[in-house]
């Protein structure tokens, strides 16, 4: 309200001046571009992803919503790059969907080392987990499973999450994005042939409706390999070795 | 002086009276509003409140109380002594800067001792025995040696105890102030009065040193309370606990330690089966000698803890010390705070959650995926190295997926497909895993198979054992 309010009599009365508005605080931004957050941003890895998101990459300290289709669908290989580049701390695992498995996440940039896989039998002790994990600030990124959170335990989050310099995802279902959120930004994940499409719900910037495809690495083998294989030639007796033949 | 604080509660509280001697020492504030005043004997306290708790004094108690508030103040200065009159004396002289100055000093000291369940006159003076007299006299701070003089002048000459003998003699010659006594010719006070009187003048005037004998704290750490009531509330239990924990500060800090081991026993009432007392132990991964990070790890273990009959009371042992290591001397401080921090954070998270539920990954070199994936509790040391040989040697060759099911699940049939919530493609080659003829054989086909919505699924076959009905399908894993 109050921005609004600065920003109208600005316009009004100094319009011809083109000073622009991000010179004037940091939080400022036109409706047409991308804010220039001050947080401390990592870069995604994916360049077309990144263009689109204020900073230039998930930013720390504040809480990422991630919508998921389900879980399994490339999230992890999305959030890889930056996974791998604040591996130096740990990297904590609350409440995934299923059991994690070290040498997958040791093959996307986690050293074992810096693993660690939290487990809460309830709700109230799976967010006071995340919170000390954010509160203590020792870790390079929280990522945290939960299906149904309120408003104000994600208000409570993302202020634990300021505190420090976390990069802190909440994987939430596709249908939690109906719902309001501090999050300053949001991202709706659906799967796609060799990647992920990635949908915009909320981010400080232009509204974007059409969502962006990003290729990632596939765990899939090159296709044209199998055809390339020696087919074993029937042996005959006293023959050379088939595969000398070939 | 200390006396203990008394309950409060507001309907519940009848009056408690102490008594010494038969006669009234010290009354609750219900008790004096009752009309009980200082004095009085025990008839006299039962007409005016028939309930009334009455007690006799304890010296033993006393003596274990003043010991308790003495130990905890060791965490301010190693010179703490016992004077007379339920007095401590503190050479805080060395204490100030660190503790950020007098004010600071006493605030902390305050709300410690009020912690402990006690209340305390504090007063500061240059000398050791004009600290005394102005505690005695509840006067407060004298910070300069004048001022010090200047409120000594003003206090009473009963508050020092050879002066008590010769009260009538000293109101009769109108000397009722330390500054009137000071005038009094010497000699003719040395004959009449004694050497102690004059002794304790000087001292408190600073004119002598004094000597003090200084606690020692004991070679082992054990404290125990003894709780007002039955308790079988956790944040009950944790006030005491606290008061404990307080001790176990002071002494470590006197005796240059930190603790990596320490039992808490939860002692329970004797009814007709004797009860062995519940225990909490707490394992540190990393030393400390602060009570904070104990507090918060005590209030999760008890808030976790089911008691099966109430407490009556609690004891607190160190097991295990080792000599305080000096702080990280580094001059700009670790981004994400040090390691010590995380092993704090690490032991918090398992006394809520239960060191079960807090696991770091220990993979196994076994060709069976989910004999592989091992997870161990963090506590559990786990070298790099070691852990590094069990690694497969090229990690990004392995197409392994991201979740491992706990249990595999089998899938449905659909037109000589396997069928989960789509039907699946086998997207690769298959990867034949055949192991473990020694404990639980596997003979699996694994393949990345993918559905209509293109995600990613390693589902496996069953070779051998999948009976007439041909092969079995499982789905066992996430592509994350």
């Amino acid at each position: 309200m109050f921005i609004q309010y600065f920003f109208e009599s600005y316009m009004t009365c100094s319009g011809s001046i083109s000073a622009a508005p991000e010179s004037l605080h940091p939080s400022l931004w036109r409706a047409s571009q991308l804010a220039r957050g001050d947080t401390r941003c990592i870069d995604t890895g994916h360049p077309a992803l990144s263009a689109q998101l204020p900073g230039g990459g998930w930013p720390t300290g504040v809480l990422v919503d991630l919508l998921l289709q389900q879980p399994g669908i490339g999230e992890m290989r999305l959030l890889r790059p930056a996974l791998a580049a604040v591996a130096q701390r740990r990297v904590v695992l609350l409440q995934p969907p299923h059991p994690p498995q070290a040498l997958a996440l040791a093959a996307l940039g986690v050293q074992p080392s810096q693993l660690i896989w939290l487990r809460a039998d309830r709700t109230a002790d799976a967010l006071w987990a995340a919170e000390q994990v954010l509160r203590s600030g020792s870790c390079g990124a929280l990522l945290f499973w939960q299906n149904h959170v309120r408003g104000e335990h994600l208000r409570r989050l993302h202020l634990a999450a300021q505190a420090g310099e976390t990069l802190f995802f909440m994987m939430r279902p596709l249908a939690a994005g109906q719902d309001a959120s501090p999050a300053p930004l949001r991202l709706a994940l659906r799967p796609q042939a060799g990647g992920i499409e990635i949908g915009f719900v909320k981010r400080r910037g232009p509204q974007r409706d059409a969502t962006l495809f990003l290729p990632l690495t596939s765990y899939l083998p090159d296709h044209h390999a199998p055809v390339d294989r020696p087919a074993p030639a029937p042996v005959a007796a006293r023959s050379v070795h088939t595969e000398l033949v070939h | 002086m200390f006396t203990p604080n008394w309950s409060t509660d507001a309907g519940t509280d009848v009056g408690t009276v102490v008594l010494e001697h038969e006669r009234v020492l010290v009354a609750s504030q219900t008790a004096l509003d009752a009309g009980v005043r200082t004095g009085m004997r025990r008839g006299g306290v039962l007409m005016l409140l028939p309930d009334a708790r009455i007690h006799a004094r304890a010296p033993l108690l006393e003596a274990d109380a003043r010991h308790a508030v003495a130990l905890a103040l060791l965490q301010y200065t190693p010179q703490v002594a016992q004077a007379e009159e339920s007095t401590l004396l503190m050479d805080v002289g060395a204490s100030l800067r660190l503790f950020g100055g007098i004010l600071a000093l006493c605030r902390r000291i305050h709300a410690n001792v009020r912690a402990l369940g006690f209340t305390a006159s504090l007063a500061c003076a240059p000398t050791a025995r004009g600290a005394w007299l102005l505690a005695r006299a509840n006067a407060g701070r004298a910070v300069r040696m004048e001022s010090l003089l200047r409120r000594l002048d003003r206090l009473a000459v009963l508050l020092a105890p050879p002066a008590r003998p010769f009260a009538a003699w000293f109101d009769g010659i109108g000397c009722h102030t330390l500054g009137d006594l000071r005038r009094l010719p010497r000699p003719g006070l040395q004959r009449r009065c004694g050497r102690e009187l004059l002794d304790l003048l000087d001292a408190a005037y600073g004119l002598v040193p004094e000597l003090h004998e200084w606690i020692a704290p004991p070679e082992t750490f054990r404290a125990r309370l003894e709780l007002y009531d039955r308790i079988d509330d956790a944040d009950l239990l944790l006030a005491g606990a606290q008061c404990l924990l307080l001790q176990l500060t002071g002494w470590l800090c006197a005796r240059q330690l930190a603790v990596e081991r320490l039992l808490l026993q939860l002692e329970h009432e004797r009814g007709r089966v004797a009860r062995a007392p519940t225990g909490v132990e707490i394992v540190l991964a990393e030393p400390t000698w602060r009570d904070e990070h104990l507090v918060r790890l005590l209030r999760e273990r008890l808030g976790r803890l089911v008691l099966d009959a109430p407490v009556i009371g609690l004891a607190l042992e160190a097991l295990q010390v080792r000599p305080m290591a000096p702080p990280n001397a580094s001059l700009f401080p670790e981004p994400g705070g040090s390691e010590e921090d995380r092993m704090r954070m690490l032991e918090l998270l398992a006394a809520r959650l239960g060191p079960e539920n807090v696991l770091q990954p220990l993979p196994l070199a076994d060709y069976r995926p989910d004999q592989a994936n091992v997870w161990v509790p963090v506590q559990q040391k786990v070298g790099d190295k070691a852990r590094n040989a069990q690694l497969p040697p090229d990690v990004q060759s392995l197409p392994r997926p991201t979740w491992l099911l706990a249990r595999p699940i089998a899938l449905l049939m659909r037109n000589h497909r396997p069928f989960y919530g789509s039907s699946l493609r086998m997207a690769s080659n298959p990867e034949r895993i055949e192991a473990g003829w020694w404990d639980g054989p596997e003979t699996r086909d694994y393949f990345i198979a993918e559905g209509q919505d293109h995600t990613l699924y390693w589902v496996y076959r069953e070779r051998i054992g999948s009976g007439d009905e041909g092969p079995k399908w499982f789905l066992h894993g996430l592509f994350g």
